[in-house]
């Protein structure tokens, strides 16, 4: 029984994602309740109407003691996860076990960073952000909806059978050779043509990447591209899942013929057999994936709404790009949620080029992260009465900014409404000057800057918008260059991408090891042995109840170890049943050198769960680390082991540093 | 043992008793609906603030989930959750303390509340709010108090210094309880001194209940008389009523000898898988477990000492076995009556005698199987005593139990019987006092109103207490100990037993972060059934812990912070924590082998 709730402070439903189970618990609830002849009330209302009370009394404690629930627990197990930001409460239930309180406050924050991804510095005004998300018109609100919930349950599913989203770092296909061919074909025939190509509208291609379902087989970044951030990488890559599921080893054979001769995204669509999720949900993704095929049939309709459409509303062109908000590094500073275009082209069911590219007018958007960055400076130093910066290099650059604005089709009138009257109060003679009365102003300002960005990069179907893109022609070239290039490749990427590396290849060397997980944390990589346990594939850890029970104890295991370095403890072993886990967490520096392990700061226990996808604690932690170092290069790897138990401790701690060092050598690493 | 007095508040924030059914309409104001809210000088508008976002917020989630609340948190603190009924409970505590531990508390509580006061709905019928907010305070006052850096994290009981006290002592203790018992309406029963447990034959939940009110008549009398002086009779002999639940009545009336499995497994709150009670539950009279390990010790010519066991103690055996019928004692027994025959004191001390030689012979046999099992023996010293015709099965089964099941502490049984009413018994519990030590018995209500049981239970035991008494009192506290290049703490899980060598300094960092450790390992124990060992390692400290049915253990090497990349290293000093451990702590009686 699961649910996931985003509300508004008055108990208006904003996103809302439910499990079958928990639909009915609610249709329960309200059939027993429900006068006979009265009809049911739709579902939303009646979650508004069970959930508003716990709503309210957060907004009662907030406001009155400052405090918030975090969460609930129930004697018969169920788990309530709360999380305000801002002006939205999001709500995660559990209620079959399958889930932990950490796992849950995981997927509010992974929720938060998706809506980032895909909403930018909208998210940054809570009003904004509210309509953004619940669209006056009911049919667009459903698309809408059924696209996040979609992103929500492919999440959901990777982090339950994906050890790369278990451990939140991206995995590589080990194959050297091949890896480094295909960087290099990215950068030389193909990113170049596309860059060098009339029929990019003023778009450039910045990062190029090959997906074999969840692992990365190629990463090219053209070089005046600053590096894309691992929870920005793993984002993609749950969208592109999203549109393209992985297919199950034994289907795609089938498809295989249909799917090389045509284009069309329906055709490589495979509902999973194995879904945990049941046809319901399968059907769901399915009408999802259609549904917009209907729709641009009628390109007029399309233009009436036009207003109102954001990013969801795409028109089902597969060749229309998906905006996507990342992290830029631009001259030494961080530019969060900067536009970009994000192109998934399939190959074959289950690999899938990605190209990410720079929109042309996305210097605006750096103008206005800097604007609301001083207004937000300003109303927070307002807030504590501390010395005011009088604004001046923004009052210039501003006025610019708006003229700027005036010439292009952008409307622009309330902002500079808003100007002019900050500027009035905060400059003119008659003015408040910078006192706390100015903050009304300053809060108007940013949400008039919110929508300036909204009205640039969110509402895509925009007639100028939708010329400025890569060409289907050039799309379609692309994809056909790297088909032509793989095709020989493909039925053994599709199988290395379930086996990447076997345990069967460690048994020799380290007798009584039964999994390891090794990641390094500065690049966000991964590397550990397939774990796959489907029915029909044997794996080295057998079929059935060994395989599941191993596969839930690293699970549990990632989540224990998780708790304690939140509490600052790095190194952990258990023992366990019948086995013997290992964790370490450890510097290097560039040469290899270990660095003495430093005080690891200790964590509230709200504090964002331990991760990358939600925030990057290791970025924070090396960031940490490296303050006593001297600007020396700090890496920061993790080693996760299972032993047999019978094992004596010091053969297993042998093995973990042996794997420590050898794992990450030059031969099994390809460079990026 | 030393103990760190810790300013309560810190840790527990709030608790509060509030009464739904009195906030039903419109107009009810919230007030109404607070029996009791602690810390008591709160403002009235924050605490309905509370009591009342928390109950609606608990009311509106039970019915979501259609099961009551369990725990909340908030950013700063976390609240352990009972709802029964109308009335919500409520205990907040600030994050660090385990949320198993705090939800242990608020249980071990209300239990407490039950015990002395019977249903909560009738109660608050018929007294006023002031008399019972008095009493709630004083129990939690009670649970808070003395705490130790771990009082938290463990709910423990305090006993005497085992490693102090000649056994000899405690093993006359237990004879006294076993000679009071001998009177039918006699249930059960324990002995403290100054406050500790010296011994008991209730279960450690039970015992805990006993202790507060002897500590509040203590502190009664002391505040009447001074704290030197007390009555030589009349007043040193008091009663009060008390509430068992009906799996706690249930359990004390089956036949203290032989509580075998049939008998618990009947037993309403003990799964299956926590059969080790009956090892020490059976009739085990020490305390601890450490003591256990001394007495098996016990050379045979140490026996003779018994002879010093006065002349009145055992006309006192006699007359007891002469008015009191022990066949008819435990109608429940499923066992043939010759097993529940208790043997007169005379015969007791010559099985006594026998036991421990035959003991000691076994136990030379035994110990080649089980080199390591050591408590085993002391449990068939008490089981042959009762049943020696039955005992090699029930020792072996009891062996096999213990060797196989692996079930998590036993849980504060009781407390969620006591929010039923119907199943509250009212029961007595009767106290003679000499000095600082109480004999604290519970029995039957017609106990009271049966003059004769009555003066022979008090004659029988009363040169036995005063000689108790004495002998206690000379015992002066064991001289200081070095300090140790290690901290560790052993929680026994059975006994809810806690030894530990933390010192009395405040703030130290080792130890902070010592006890920081073991309640993160402690919650990771009691949410992991399968975890036996953990180390934890941050930059500078590395603790280990250890955990079984019967225990927790947890170590800590103390001295120069440890160097380490944190890269892993088989000469790491981290990964020799539990040998370490294993060695150092045989001498405080901990066996981890």
């Amino acid at each position: 029984m699961k649910f996931f709730l985003i509300a508004s402070e008055s108990a208006e439903v904003l996103f809302y994602w439910t499990d079958t189970e928990f639909q009915l618990n609610v249709r329960e609830h309200y059939g027993a309740s429900q006068e006979e002849g009265h009809g049911l009330p739709a579902f939303e209302d009646s979650i508004s109407t069970l959930f508003a009370p716990i709503i309210i009394s957060c907004s009662t404690m907030a406001d009155r003691e400052s405090e918030c629930y975090t969460s609930f627990t129930t004697e018969n197990n169920h788990i309530y996860v709360l999380h305000r930001f801002d002006e939205c409460l999001y709500i995660a239930v559990n209620g079959d076990g399958e889930e932990k309180e950490d796992d849950l406050r995981r997927k509010i924050y992974v929720m938060k960073k998706m809506i980032e991804v895909l909403f930018g510095m909208v998210t940054l005004s809570g009003n904004l952000l509210k309509k953004e998300l619940r669209p006056q018109d009911t049919e667009h609100r459903a698309r809408l909806w059924k696209h996040l919930q979609g992103l929500l349950e492919t999440y959901s599913n990777l982090r339950e059978n994906d050890q790369s989203f278990l451990v939140e770092a991206v995995e590589r296909l080990i194959h050297p050779t091949l890896c480094e061919q295909c960087i290099e074909f990215l950068e030389r025939p193909l990113v170049q043509q596309i860059n060098s190509s009339v029929e990019r509208a003023g778009e450039e291609v910045l990062h190029a990447f090959i997906l074999v379902q969840t692992k990365l087989l190629a990463f090219y970044s053209s070089r005046n591209a600053s590096t894309l951030s691992t929870s920005d990488l793993l984002v993609l890559i749950i969208m592109s899942q999203n549109m393209y599921p992985s297919v199950d080893m034994d289907d795609h054979a089938a498809e295989d013929v249909e799917s090389t001769s045509g284009s069309g995204r329906e055709s490589f669509y495979t509902p999973e057999p194995s879904s945990s999720e049941g046809d319901s949900i399968s059907s769901e993704n399915f009408l999802r994936v259609n549904l917009p095929v209907f729709e641009f049939v009628d390109p007029d309709v399309q233009m009436a709404e036009d207003s109102l459409h954001t990013l969801d509303d795409k028109p089902p062109d597969p060749s229309t790009p998906l905006r996507v908000f990342l992290e830029v590094s631009q001259k030494d500073r961080l530019c969060p949620m900067m536009p970009h275009s994000m192109y998934c082209l399939p190959l074959w069911p289950g690999i899938t080029l990605v190209l990410l590219t720079k929109i042309p007018n996305s210097a605006v958007a750096i103008s206005v992260y800097t604007f609301l960055e001083a207004f937000a400076n300003l109303e927070k130093r307002l807030n504590e009465n501390k010395g005011i910066s009088t604004m001046h290099d923004v009052h210039n650059k501003l006025d610019k900014f708006i003229k700027a604005l005036g010439r292009s089709e952008i409307q622009s009138v309330q902002l500079q409404n808003a100007w002019t009257d900050f500027k009035n109060k905060a400059f003119a003679r008659g003015g408040t000057g910078f006192t706390k009365e100015l903050i009304p102003c300053c809060v108007n300002m940013k949400t008039q800057l919110c929508g300036i960005y909204r009205q640039c990069f969110l509402t895509l179907s925009r007639p100028s918008a939708m010329s400025r893109r890569l060409s289907p022609g050039l799309q379609e070239r692309a994809q056909v260059m790297l088909r032509e290039k793989l095709v020989d490749w493909k039925d053994f990427l599709l199988v290395k991408s379930k086996r990447n590396i076997t345990m069967v290849s460690y048994l020799e060397d380290y007798p009584g090891l039964v999994h390891f997980i090794c990641v390094d944390r500065s690049t966000g990589r991964m590397i550990a042995p397939s774990f796959s346990i489907s029915e029909q594939t044997t794996t080295e850890l057998g079929q059935g109840p060994v395989a599941h029970y191993i596969k839930s104890k690293v699970w549990s295991l990632v989540r224990t170890t998780r708790s304690y370095l939140q509490k600052g403890y790095s190194t952990v072993t258990l023992r366990d049943g019948d086995f013997y886990f290992c964790y370490f967490l450890w510097f290097e520096n560039e040469m290899g050198y270990k660095l003495e392990a430093g005080d690891i700061p200790v964590q509230p226990d709200e504090s964002p769960p331990i991760g990358v996808l939600a925030r990057d604690y290791y970025r924070n932690l090396l960031r940490y680390y490296s303050k006593n170092l001297k600007g020396e290069a700090v890496k920061c790897y993790e080693l996760l082991t299972v032993h047999l138990g019978v094992i004596p401790s010091e053969i297993i701690l042998q093995h973990c540093r042996q794997l420590a060092s050898k794992l990450w050598e030059p031969s099994l690493n390809p460079l990026l | 043992m030393a103990e760190l007095l810790l300013s309560d508040g810190e840790r527990c924030k709030n608790f509060f008793l509030y009464d739904g059914s009195r906030v039903r309409g419109e107009g009810d104001l919230t007030r109404e609906g607070i029996c009791y809210f602690y810390p008591e000088q709160t403002p009235l508008d924050k605490q309905e603030l509370l009591c009342g976002q928390l109950a609606g917020v608990g009311r509106c989630i039970s019915e979501i989930s259609l099961s009551p609340v369990r725990t909340l948190q908030l950013r700063n603190s976390k609240f352990a959750i009972r709802m029964s009924e109308d009335f919500l409970w409520a205990l907040g505590c600030s994050m660090e303390v385990p949320t198993v531990s705090v939800c242990d508390l608020l249980d071990e509580l209300i239990s407490l509340f039950c015990f002395y006061n019977g249903p909560v709905r009738r109660i608050y019928q018929l007294n006023n709010r002031e008399l019972l907010a008095a009493r709630w305070a004083q129990y939690l006052s009670h649970l808070l108090s003395g705490s130790s850096k771990f009082n938290h994290t463990f709910s423990r009981l305090k006993t005497i210094d085992p490693t102090n006290v000649d056994p000899l002592l405690l093993l006359k203790a237990a004879l006294i309880l076993q000679a009071c018992q001998r009177c039918p309406l006699v249930l059960t029963g324990c002995i403290l001194f100054r406050g500790r447990v010296v011994s008991t034959q209730m279960s450690p939940e039970l015992t805990m209940k006993v202790m507060v009110h002897e500590s509040e008549t203590y502190s009664e009398i002391q505040r009447k008389i001074g704290p030197s002086t007390f009555s030589s009779s009349g007043g040193a002999v008091s009663s009060t009523k008390v509430f068992l639940t009906s799996s706690e009545l249930h359990y004390l009336q089956s036949s203290p000898v032989n509580k075998d499995f049939s008998h618990l497994t009947s037993h309403k709150d003990a799964p299956k898988k926590k059969t080790q009670l009956s090892r020490t539950l059976s009739d085990t009279p020490s305390t601890n477990s450490d003591l256990t390990n001394q007495c098996s010790s016990l050379l045979p010519q140490k026996v003779s000492l018994n002879l010093d066991w006065s002349e009145s103690e055992h006309s006192m055996f006699s007359s007891a076995l002469g008015t009191s019928n022990p066949l008819d004692r435990s109608p429940q027994s499923h066992k043939a009556s010759h097993t529940n025959r208790k043997p007169s004191g005379e015969e007791q001390l010559k099985e006594l005698e026998q036991d421990i030689w035959l003991r000691d012979s076994e136990q030379s046999i035994r110990d080649s199987h089980h080199p390591t099992n050591k408590d085993t023996s002391f449990e068939r010293v008490f089981d042959t005593r009762g049943c020696r015709n039955v005992e090699s099965q029930d020792d072996e089964t009891a062996v096999g139990d213990r060797g196989g099941s692996c079930g998590s502490a036993p849980p504060f049984s009781g407390a969620f019987d006591s929010l039923e009413d119907d199943s509250l018994i009212p029961m007595m519990l009767y106290m003679h006092r000499v000095k600082e030590l109480v004999l604290a018995l519970l029995v039957e209500p017609r106990f009271l109103s049966d003059t004769a049981s009555m003066e022979e239970v008090y004659h029988s035991s009363l040169a036995s207490l005063n000689g108790l008494e004495a002998h206690l009192r000379a015992i002066c506290p064991g001289a200081p100990v070095a300090p140790e290049l290690y901290i560790f703490a052993h929680f026994d899980l059975i006994q809810h037993t806690l030894t530990s060598n933390l010192s009395g300094r405040p703030g130290r960092t080792p130890e902070h972060s010592f006890v920081r450790a073991t309640s993160l390992l402690h919650s990771h124990f009691c949410n992991t059934e399968t975890l036996q060992e953990a180390i934890i390692r941050s930059a500078g400290t590395a603790v280990y812990g250890t955990r079984s049915v019967a225990q927790e253990t947890f170590y800590q090497q103390l001295g120069p912070s440890l160097r380490n990349s944190g890269i892993p290293n088989h000469q790491d000093s981290a990964f020799s924590l539990p040998s370490k451990a294993r060695h150092r702590l045989l001498k405080h009686g901990v066996n981890l082998l």
